[in-house]
């Protein structure tokens, strides 16, 4: 596939400005995004379990550009999704889509190996080999995927200008992500609130989790760090963090495309996916809903129906 | 020279604690955290930590007074907190951190008394390291592995514990608990031999790299090199030398108090004033600030003392990877 | 439960200035008991409430939150209930989900000559807060 892809950029350079894809990073377990301007720099694109960078979150800040990025079928439900929102414009963007299997977790990576001072890494039909000074390790695939892989709906992008390789069928209906959602919903909400001050109790408010979602375009004049209206303090408290995490969540809603960067740029190892995905999961039921899948689709929360059959009547 | 025994590293920490805050590396999900020191709590001291232990001298957010209005008079109390602490478990790195604060927060013209207070009453404890990470570059900035310099004790990993030095009085004064033990002969060797296969080569040639990074002011290295930052403060927030803040007040229920808290220069709003100018608009000029403060403008100011440690820290927890040491390359051979 | 002491909580309501707001008036002309304890803050429309507000309504001290507008179809803005109520719904089934106990966020509708109505409401939904206890999720946070 990345022969086809190194081709397919080749022949469509010349009208783009750049070309977004995933080059080589400062380690054999990183790849990095990387910025093709000229043909000699073709070269240096890659493909493997190591890309997991959203590359559409860079789409926004590049308006005006004719751009091309590389896009898996989660990233390609962000490009979609920002589509339907009129943040960018079809024409701006040429898509190259490479259909994925699964995309590496560091962190479980990191309870087998010392992911600190891994010398080589090499893939072989379905595994990883990671050899670190001390040991060499052969590891299955399926055990250190993101868990959004392992259940992944859509493999195969949804819009792309060209296909880069064979669709890949739908995994599942995202079933890992929403057993993390129904685990939390077996704890009591006062259980559940001491989860949350426990995991959000180590949030630097860095807003990594923020800059890195694709639909995030506001961060420049974020909500959460106005002062007028002042909704969230800068102390350093859990209710700020837990605020920040919920005013997040809700303006996310009905456009969060569950792609999971947020959990995975937050440098504190913080389970972000699973706030968005329970509000993911709600819309799904109310509105049968689903972001970043149907293009045109206007977001169930800018829209209404005068009769709602999924809503109850209040009980008085 | 003194050995402690990994195993009498709990006591130590207990009898600790009844005289100091104690801080210790601890493990939580895939992340290193400093918290304080509680009976049962298992220090890391293996690790780096994801976060230094800025925040015990530089919290992230401190109140600097509370005032408030008791009829027609305005009272003010000044609130600082100071209380005897140990930082347990730091790394070359991180005490270096500290000594890039104290050229700032401790001027004599102008000291900062939140930070001097608190620095005055910490004690640093320093594992140094045997192994650094492949992130780890602080040979090229200056520091080193078994850098000494901004510790008060530093502890030399050997088999079944540490060997101790004390390089301050604060230091010093720890040794006197019964944890210490004087060290073997074979101890001492073993630590020489560890020493000698613990030096870590500099990457690269910093020299010049002020002169380096001026010139390259107008150069479209920036854009370049800047282009998948994506403006969050991972990056600053973890950095053991970055010591940006913002003041705000905030009101509370009795008056207002003034905070202080963090701010990163990556950060939009970082130079946007009040009249709506940004100076620093887009991504290109503020990792431009980055750099330049710490390898033109800090060195500048302080003989030369170039404000990166070299902990790696801001390259693993980047969203996307960066790396400074590559944007050092650039740097250091640009206009050749 | 019995026993359970008959402090006052901190209960807010927002009530939409044409309908509810109108109901809860009537209800006090008529001179119908209402709780002490519901503290009602008057917006234009229930679709002037922004989710955010019932969260840091909770995070300021609330043991409780009720938002009322007009009958879906009634709206003096026209729309504004209909987005109020898909926004209202989604919070009501996000909250329990970051710790707020079902039954401390409700929404609902009152028209402004349902007087009685709105008694059976604010009362109600004021006793439930009452059997659930002060919501004491924030109380080690200073």
């Amino acid at each position: 596939m990345i022969d086809k892809l190194k081709e397919a950029v080749r022949e469509h350079l010349e009208e783009l400005e750049l070309v977004i894809g995933y080059g080589e990073g400062y380690d054999p377990l990183h790849a990095t995004p990387i910025f093709v301007r000229r043909p000699e720099e073709v070269d240096r694109l890659l493909w493997n379990p190591l890309c997991v960078y959203n590359l559409a979150t860079y789409l926004y800040g590049l308006k005006g550009k004719k751009v091309g990025v590389v896009v898996k079928g989660c990233d390609s439900r962000s490009v979609l999704q920002l589509l339907n929102e009129g943040l960018i414009s079809r024409e701006e963007v040429f898509l190259f889509g490479l259909p994925c299997s699964g995309v590496l977790d560091l962190r479980k990576l990191a309870e087998r190996v010392d992911v600190g001072r891994v010398e080589e890494v090499s893939w072989q039909e379905g595994k990883i080999l990671v050899r670190t000074r001390e040991k060499e390790e052969t590891i299955p695939l399926e055990e250190v995927l993101q868990d959004r892989c392992l259940s992944c709906p859509y493999p195969t992008p949804l819009i792309y200008d060209v296909l880069l390789g064979d669709p890949l069928p739908p995994k599942g209906e995202n079933e890992a992500l929403l057993r993390q959602v129904k685990e939390l919903e077996e704890l009591t909400p006062p259980e559940r609130l001491r989860y949350w001050k426990e995991e959000l109790e180590r949030c630097i408010r860095c807003y990594a989790c923020r800059n890195a979602c694709p639909l995030c375009v506001c961060q420049d004049w974020c909500a959460a760090e106005a002062r007028d209206p002042h909704w969230i303090s800068m102390r350093d408290g859990v209710k700020e963090k837990w605020m920040w995490q919920v005013l997040h969540a809700l303006h996310l809603a009905g456009r969060c495309t569950g792609c999971g960067e947020c959990e995975r740029a937050c440098p504190m190892g913080i389970p972000l996916l699973r706030i968005r995905m329970k509000i993911n999961a709600e819309l799904r039921e109310l509105f049968d809903y689903e972001a970043g899948v149907k293009e045109g689709e206007r977001p169930p929360l800018l829209t209404y129906q005068v009769s709602e059959p999924k809503i109850e009547e209040p009980k008085w | 020279m003194k050995f402690l025994k990994r195993e009498d590293i709990p006591g130590l920490l207990g009898r600790l604690s009844e005289r100091f805050r104690v801080y210790v590396p601890v493990k939580r999900a895939e992340v290193v955290l400093w918290r304080p020191w509680r009976e049962g709590v298992q220090p890391a001291l293996e690790h780096q930590g994801t976060e230094p232990p800025k925040a015990v001298l530089f919290p992230r957010s401190e109140t600097l007074l509370r005032f408030g209005c008791e009829r027609k008079e305005v009272q003010v109390e000044e609130t600082i907190e100071a209380p005897p602490t140990v930082i347990f478990g730091s790394r070359p790195c991180d005490a270096r951190g500290f000594l890039i604060y104290d050229r700032v927060f401790l001027d004599e013209g102008n000291p900062d008394p939140y930070y001097r207070a608190r620095r005055e009453a910490t004690t640093i404890v320093t594992v140094l390291c045997l192994d650094p990470e492949r992130t780890c570059f602080c040979s090229t900035v200056g520091g080193g592995p078994l850098d000494e310099e901004g510790s008060d004790l530093v502890l030399l990993p050997l088999e079944g514990g540490y060997l101790a030095k004390a390089l301050t009085p604060k230091g010093e004064a720890l040794l006197g608990d019964g944890a210490f033990v004087e060290a073997s002969e074979g101890q001492l060797s073993e630590a020489e031999r560890l020493r000698e296969r613990a030096k870590m080569e500099p990457l690269l040639e910093l020299d010049g790299i002020p002169e380096r990074f001026n010139e390259s002011f107008t150069s479209d290295l920036w854009e370049r090199v800047s282009q998948k930052c994506i403006s969050c403060g991972a990056c600053t927030f973890l950095c053991p030398t970055c010591y940006c803040f913002n003041i705000t007040d905030e009101r509370t229920p009795e008056g207002a108090e003034r905070l202080r808290n963090w701010d990163a220069c990556m950060f939009y709003h970082y130079t946007l004033e009040a009249s709506g100018h940004n100076p620093r608009p887009t991504k290109a000029e503020r990792y431009r600030n980055r750099i330049g403060h710490k390898f033109s403008y800090y060195p500048s100011l302080y003989e030369g003392l170039f404000a990166c440690c070299g902990c790696g820290r801001c390259i693993k927890s980047c969203p996307v990877s960066l790396d400074i040491r590559e944007v050092l390359r650039e740097l250091v051979s640009y206009g050749k | 439960m019995s026993g359970m002491e008959e402090r006052e909580r901190r209960i807010v309501g927002f009530l939409c200035n044409w309908c509810s707001y109108g109901g809860a008036d009537t209800a006090g002309v008529a001179r119908l008991q209402q709780p002490t304890d519901l503290r009602i803050l008057r917006v234009p429309c229930s679709g002037r409430v922004n989710p955010l507000l019932v969260v840091k309504a909770f995070l300021e001290g609330a043991d409780g939150v009720l938002v009322s507008g007009c009958h879906p179809g009634d709206c003096h803005y026209v729309e504004g209930n209909y987005y109020a109520r898909r926004r209202l719904e989604l919070l009501k089934r996000f909250l329990p989900f970051m710790g707020i106990e079902p039954g401390r966020f409700e929404y609902t509708w009152v028209s402004s000559s349902e007087g009685q109505r709105w008694q059976k409401v604010a009362t109600e939904f004021v006793e439930e807060i009452h059997r659930l206890g002060p919501f004491a999720g924030w109380e080690d946070e200073g």
